[in-house]
């Protein structure tokens, strides 16, 4: 077992990892998806954030965050197998002598570390905030960690998506529509609404599988390391789901 | 080197593999031939991991390709079927990418780049861009890819499928010179290339394995060597005739030559062994009837005929 986990990093994955990497950065859809999500966030945010006389407050740039990555993610997702499976290479991926989770490990640590950069790129606007009034940074790079963690979990979950189908669009639907679901219910007015009409512990639990609401209590600036382990067992359940289904694949047609 | 014990694979009620059983040893070039959707494919997609079978077994160094798959996949190299590459990397970026997952360490990598390279003849193309090499370059990217770590085992689905016939002749070299260092298993559709570079034959039909064997073995088999002979003239009265003379021998018209010109019925007489006398017979039966002999020759069983005969149902038979 304890070879099994210290392989989850090893040699192998970091080699996937560093040509997803490096495949971004060769392709033109990282930088047409970059450029297009980097714009609309920081017009979105520095409209509120970079006024005259508005306090200096990354608030508007965490509100808006996880709405760009719903919107965005599924379309950056939906590719990771699909164009495997397009080009054939995934044949070659999965007969490499390197195991099924190091290959979903490497990939989707691929996604996160560009998904870090994008952000990265980012931090233009809190230093400019600084430079004219004062930011508060411990509770900037917790909202900034939190961030990456839960596109973490949207990529998780987009990735599974597409695993499970041939056809790109399938994969962005289900995505699109499973995140959404995920999403509303950290949401506080609708679990407030499910709160009135369901019990407790049942409005709870919806509550409680929700990324969102994990990035709220960040986003509030109360660091949890219940919620850090939170991200990590729910990227690790669609990972883990991942690696199943493309083992489940090698029974039928692969 | 490679057991292959009652294969079995099924996708949901199609039984792709109904129990194939083969073996290679070291150093053999085998040529696995048969019509799409034989098994072929299926058979070196069970080996090299990318699918499990349904039933049977599968082992290469005594390795079970099920249950050491990682350690099975580290000894082969494989080229799937239509070269899947990352297009979009560099030939030697890519290169370097499948030498350092196969575990090549870091200080015998460039060497083995080069290596490749040259058995490959990709020197001129290392710099550019996968994406902008013709099919031949491609092909022998997919193929660079495969022996980079020097397996011992080579599997290779169809690796000149495509190619023009020079490239085809580039390739089936350049398979002929890995033969002498790799096992090497391939599977092609051009005959030509399992007659000139496998040493072993194994043909598959509808999921099963209906001749195995060295390309003597598999023509010795072939019942053939019978004769051919073009005559004009009224055909009921030249089978009776062939037949009268050729007792218990068949004769059969099998080509009527019916485009408009008078040019004569094509029959076939079955038998082998030394024909000499029996074509002498016929052709003095023909000029002495005063029908016009206008071609008599041995037919020589070729791999062609054996493959067809051997994966041609009788219904599609008797339409060609």
């Amino acid at each position: 077992m304890s070879n099994v986990i210290t392989s989850l990093w090893g040699r192998e994955t970091r080699v996937i990892f560093r040509r997803e990497l490096k495949s971004y950065f060769l392709s033109p859809i990282a930088y047409v998806f970059g450029g297009l999500f980097l714009t609309v966030l920081l017009f979105l945010s520095a409209k509120t954030s970079l006024v005259h006389g508005a306090p200096a407050t990354m608030q508007p740039f965490f509100l808006y965050l996880p709405w760009l990555f719903l919107i965005f993610l599924p379309g950056l997702t939906m590719r990771l197998w699909a164009e495997e499976r397009k080009l054939g290479t995934i044949e070659l991926l999965l007969t490499f002598p390197v195991r099924t989770s190091q290959v979903v490990l490497g990939k989707f640590g691929a996604v996160v570390a560009y998904l870090g950069f994008i952000l990265l790129l980012t931090l233009g606007l809190p230093l400019t905030l600084g430079a004219y009034g004062s930011i508060d940074w411990p509770p900037v790079l917790g909202q900034y960690v939190a961030s990456l963690m839960f596109a973490g979990s949207f990529v998780a979950v987009g990735m599974f998506w597409s695993s499970m189908t041939r056809d790109q669009i399938v994969a962005l639907l289900a995505s699109i529509v499973s995140l959404s679901v995920l999403f509303l219910l950290g949401n506080p007015s609708v679990i407030e609404f499910f709160g009135s009409n369901l019990p407790l512990w049942c409005a709870g639990l919806l509550n409680g599988i929700s990324p969102y609401k994990y990035f709220l209590s960040i986003a509030r600036g109360v660091f949890d390391t219940r919620d850090f382990i939170y991200f990590t067992c729910f990227c690790g359940f669609f990972l883990y789901a991942n690696v199943l289904v493309l083992k489940a694949r090698r029974e039928s047609k692969g | 080197m490679i057991e292959v014990d009652r294969l079995e694979k099924s996708y949901g009620f199609a039984r792709a593999l109904k129990g194939i059983s083969f073996s290679v040893s070291k150093g053999e070039v085998i040529g696995f031939l048969g019509p799409n959707g034989a098994g072929k494919s299926t058979t070196m997609k069970i080996l090299t991991g990318y699918l499990s079978p349904s039933g049977g077994s599968g082992s290469v160094n005594g390795l079970d390709v099920v249950k050491d798959s990682l350690a099975v996949r580290a000894l082969i190299g494989y080229l799937p079927e239509s070269t899947p590459l990352y297009t979009d990397m560099r030939v030697d970026d890519y290169l370097s990418f499948c030498a350092e997952i196969r575990g090549v360490p870091a200080r015998d990598r460039k060497a083995a780049l080069a290596r490749a390279f040259r058995l490959c003849g990709l020197e001129r193309v290392t710099g550019k861009n996968i994406v902008e090499l013709s099919k031949g370059y491609k092909q022998r990217v997919g193929l660079a890819q495969a022996i980079v770590h020097e397996p011992p085992v080579l599997i290779l689905d169809e690796p000149t499928s495509g190619l023009d016939p020079n490239q085809i002749v580039e390739v089936r070299k350049l398979i002929e010179r890995l033969g002498e260092e790799h096992t090497v298993v391939l599977s092609t559709h051009y005959l030509q290339e399992v007659e000139k570079s496998c040493s072993r034959v194994i043909i598959v039909n509808h999921g099963e394995i209906v001749a195995d064997g060295t390309q003597e073995q598999l023509l010795a088999k072939q019942p053939g060597g019978g004769l051919r002979v073009r005559v004009r003239g009224p055909e009921a009265a030249v089978l009776t005739q062939l037949k009268e003379l050729l007792v218990d021998v068949p004769v059969e018209v099998v080509d009527r030559n019916d485009d408009g010109n008078d040019d004569g019925n094509d029959y076939r007489i079955a038998g082998d062994g030394d024909q000499a006398p029996m074509a002498e017979a016929i052709a003095r039966t023909v000029i002495n009837n005063g029908w016009d002999l206008l071609s008599l020759q041995r037919e020589t069983p070729d791999l062609e005929d054996v493959f067809r005969k051997l994966t041609l149902s009788q219904a599609e038979a008797a339409n060609v």
